[in-house]
């Protein structure tokens, strides 16, 4: 069982050796080449520092050691119908773990696939999964060959192709997609398909990949079940680092990150320098934004400040009525009474105007109400004449 | 630096005020930039006319429970751009205006919001958070019954690792809210999970975490069970207040420092287990593709970055002029570590002074920095137009690349996790442009 007072050690520890490590960073010299270096100081294991309790401080942060190995128990244990209905997860068979985890008996077909995906998927991902509209591609044609595009990269020339990464040429493991397409799909109506539509979807993405599974073609005629499904290997599945799959991988996903040069970066640590001067390469030089860039900003960059225009936004008079006349006007001059000749013989404008400025006998500047003189006078004319505009 | 000695400095540092601030005036008296401004008879009429706000009943303190910016600043706001539209913009991001950011928080309404299928709007009173795998005890947790734990409140930043990552192959955007808002930072307040799994008890076999949100995407992402027992939380707090329902209202994980995407949000469930799970997240998308064909999967941290914040393309220098003192600002951060220095270039890169970092200095944080510098004559430097980068460097050792660098290594199709030092262009009237310097 975790301990984490043991855990705690494990990082004092570390940190001890990193301060060593630490009191020779400096200038290096000339470091063209950083790899291969072995001096790094990764105490996490994404490569960066951490700061373990010292002396009741994290960082910055005091902490309560009081909270610190405190047995609290909230909660309650889930029954098994409550685990069986959240843990919808899939993972895929490794030798670790030959059955994956969550991957439930069922099949479908391909033609029933491609009938659901002309009824549910078509409009955003395109015919057969060309993508478009915002909406990721599914398929861009033979996932074997278009694995090999992976290695493109449009780094001096911007007019080559780039790689292609879709589902077929890309994706490490066939499980990402049934479980995402059980859960996430259609996106507008989520969690909305049965296993066996699953299955079917997954088949025909399958098919217009232009896969194989186990050595047979996934063509119009194929039915996938759980137990081919098992058997699917997507053409990409090692084209991943560092490897995350297996017992005890964590040693090696530490060593990976705590090495810059895996990632591009550079550490003071592992021979980069910190260069003030000539630190440019020569033949680096301006480049600038090209044709414009993206400037399709929603909404537009604006760094004044000034009051918002005001949006021309029709009165709910039922709702004004309701909330700042109905007090006083259900009793009488209510909607419709259509008499108010007789209070105002000076005519409708003398009406307008009272209203806004309140009178004597009664009536406060526009019964109270937060409204412009034109909203006021659609009240006005709704009370006279019941009916709204 | 001892008390002496601070005080002698102090002591200084004020007659030397004394001294410039009488020089100042005398210049003021005598030059004519003082008098050029001043209005000719009538005044300042925001000085000299009655304003409007001053002679009547402001807002009843009722008004506004919920207090909200003045509307004049209403063009500080999250900008998307039809690039970023997926999904109807539900599969999406709403950047950060970093150009108006104060401090080193980002107001709530302000920070960045990236969601996979929508904003969702969840109950708080059927909110439920099932903990379950390779622990001894499976539980499950009202809200009332997580914020019971023993709460933690840390400052970091969140940021999507696509930040900057439109301009592998040359800049693209103009602005420094397109090109550097793809994060913000608040104070967040939740319980470590290492403290709930003390009461779990987690099996030695574990060896990664599946974090499960509740939206209509349910997003999940995989996460070692050493940044678990590390510093991951469980938050429900922001800047003093619940979490928006942008940022995953009622609760969300909050991993310091690593991609915003694995701070899953609308948090339902948390699974251990020995073999990871390969989310939809961390293999069609937030992999890194290098030249080599191969693909950096789980990259977690956000490396050391920076960006001058002012000037930038949105607050140029358009009204200073030749002699004007201004202070060049901008911020800092890395999920690696905590700042440890910045370096500020006025020649794209070439040569490099220290600026100075400024404010709180913490872990896996913005780090505000700063840099008193004198207008030159058409903002040239050795008659070139000056050009502004930054480059950080944190306590883990890293240090940003120059382009070619990072490029060098990663090609131009990485998509994510793009660091390499960014560049400013004043121009001759003091606008600032975008540029890059590299050699392809």
């Amino acid at each position: 069982m975790f301990k984490l007072e043991a855990y705690n050690k494990l990082l004092i520890s570390t940190s001890v050796a990193a301060v060593v490590a630490f009191s020779v960073v400096g200038c290096m010299g000339d470091s063209t080449e950083p790899s291969g270096s072995t001096t790094s100081v990764s105490l996490d294991i994404d490569g960066g520092v951490s700061y373990p309790v010292v002396n009741n401080k994290t960082s910055d942060y005091y902490v309560n050691p009081q909270a610190i190995g405190a047995k609290i128990n909230n909660g309650r244990v889930p029954n098994a119908a409550e685990l069986a209905k959240w843990d919808t997860d899939l993972q895929p068979a490794t030798p670790l773990s030959p059955e994956g985890h969550g991957i439930p008996e069922g099949s479908g077909s391909v033609e029933d696939g491609e009938t659901l995906y002309e009824a549910q998927c078509v409009m955003c991902h395109g015919d057969f999964g060309s993508g478009g509209g915002g909406y990721p591609a599914l398929s861009k044609g033979n996932a074997v060959d278009l694995q090999k595009t992976l290695t493109n990269n449009r780094w001096k020339d911007p007019e080559a192709d780039g790689p292609t990464r879709v589902f077929g040429s890309y994706w490490p493991q066939a499980t990402t997609m049934w479980w995402y397409i059980r859960d996430g799909m259609p996106h507008p109506f989520s969690d909305s398909l049965s296993i066996d539509e699953t299955y079917a979807l997954t088949a025909y993405i399958l098919n217009i990949n232009e896969m194989y599974v186990d050595g047979e073609e996934v063509d119009d005629e194929y039915v996938l079940n759980r137990a081919k499904f098992l058997k699917i290997k997507m053409p990409n599945v090692d084209g991943f680092e560092p490897v995350i799959s297996g017992a005890n991988v964590l040693g090696g996903v530490k060593a990976y990150f705590g090495k810059a040069s895996n990632f591009g970066g550079r550490n003071l640590n592992q021979g980069a320098e910190h260069c003030m001067k000539d630190c440019q390469e020569p033949t680096a030089k301006i480049k600038r934004i090209q044709n414009g860039g993206i400037k399709d900003f929603i909404p537009a960059m604006n760094v004044t400040r000034d009051l918002p225009k005001k949006e021309v936004v029709a009165i709910d008079v039922k709702k004004t009525y309701t909330e700042s006349c109905a007090m006083c006007h259900s009793a009488f001059l209510s909607p419709g009474s259509g008499d108010w000749a007789g209070y105002t013989p000076k005519g409708i404008d003398k009406v307008y105007a009272n209203g806004i400025n309140g009178t004597e006998s009664g009536m406060p500047a526009k019964g109270g109400a937060d409204l412009s003189d034109a909203d006021f006078k659609t009240m006005v004319d709704y009370l006279i004449s019941g009916k709204v505009k | 630096m001892d008390n002496k000695k601070s005080q002698d400095q102090n002591t200084i540092d004020r007659r030397d005020f004394f001294k410039k601030a009488a020089a100042v005036s005398v210049t003021a008296l005598a030059g004519t930039s003082l008098l050029a401004n001043e209005s000719a008879g009538e005044g300042d009429p925001a000085i000299m006319h009655h304003t409007k706000w001053g002679q009547k009943w402001g807002d009843p303190v009722t008004k506004n429970q919920y207090g909200i910016p003045s509307a004049y600043e209403h063009n500080v706001i999250r900008r998307s751009t039809k690039l970023l539209a997926s999904g109807n913009f539900r599969a999406s991001i709403a950047v950060t205006p970093i150009h108006e950011s104060q401090g080193i928080i980002t107001p709530n309404g302000l920070f960045f919001s990236r969601s996979h299928g929508g904003t969702a709007h969840v109950d708080p009173n059927e909110y439920r958070l099932m903990i379950h795998g390779l622990v001894e005890k499976p539980i499950v947790l009202t809200l009332a019954q997580l914020k019971r734990y023993p709460s933690v409140t840390r400052t970091h930043f969140i940021e999507c690792p696509a930040n900057g990552g439109q301009e592998w192959r040359g800049p693209q955007f103009n602005s420094v809210q397109f090109a550097k808002g793809f994060m913000a930072s608040a104070e967040w307040t939740g319980v470590y999970i290492k403290t709930i799994l003390e009461d779990l008890g987690l099996k030695p076999t574990a060896q990664w975490m599946l974090a499960e949100g509740s939206d209509n995407s349910k997003m999940g992402r995989t996460i070692p069970v050493d940044k678990v027992l590390d510093d991951a939380m469980i938050v429900w707090g922001q800047n003093g207040e619940a979490l928006r329902p942008e940022q995953g209202y009622p609760v969300r994980l909050l991993v310091p420092g690593w991609e915003g995407n694995l701070c899953v949000k609308w948090l339902r469930r948390l699974e251990f287990s020995q073999e990871p799970w390969y989310c939809k997240e961390e293999t069609s998308k937030y992999t890194d593709l290098k030249p080599t064909g191969k693909a950096i999967q789980h990259f977690y941290a956000n490396e050391v970055n920076s960006t001058v914040t002012s000037p930038s393309p949105e607050i140029p220098w358009t009204d200073l002029k030749e002699g004007d003192v201004v202070e060049i600002e901008g911020l800092a951060w890395s999920g690696m570590g905590t700042i440890k220095a910045v370096d500020l270039s006025f020649d794209g890169g070439k040569n490099y002074v220290e600026a100075n970092l400024k404010g709180l200095v913490l872990s896996k944080s913005w780090t505000r920095w700063s840099y008193m510098f004198t207008i030159p004559k058409k903002f040239q430097l050795d008659g070139k137009q000056i050009l502004l980068t930054s480059r950080a460097i944190d306590d883990a050792g890293y240090i940003q690349p120059t382009i070619d660098q990072e490029i060098g290594i990663m090609g131009v199709e990485a998509v994510y996790h793009r660091n390499a030092v960014e560049t400013w262009e004043v121009t001759e009237e003091g606008k600032v442009n975008h540029v890059q310097i590299r050699s392809v």
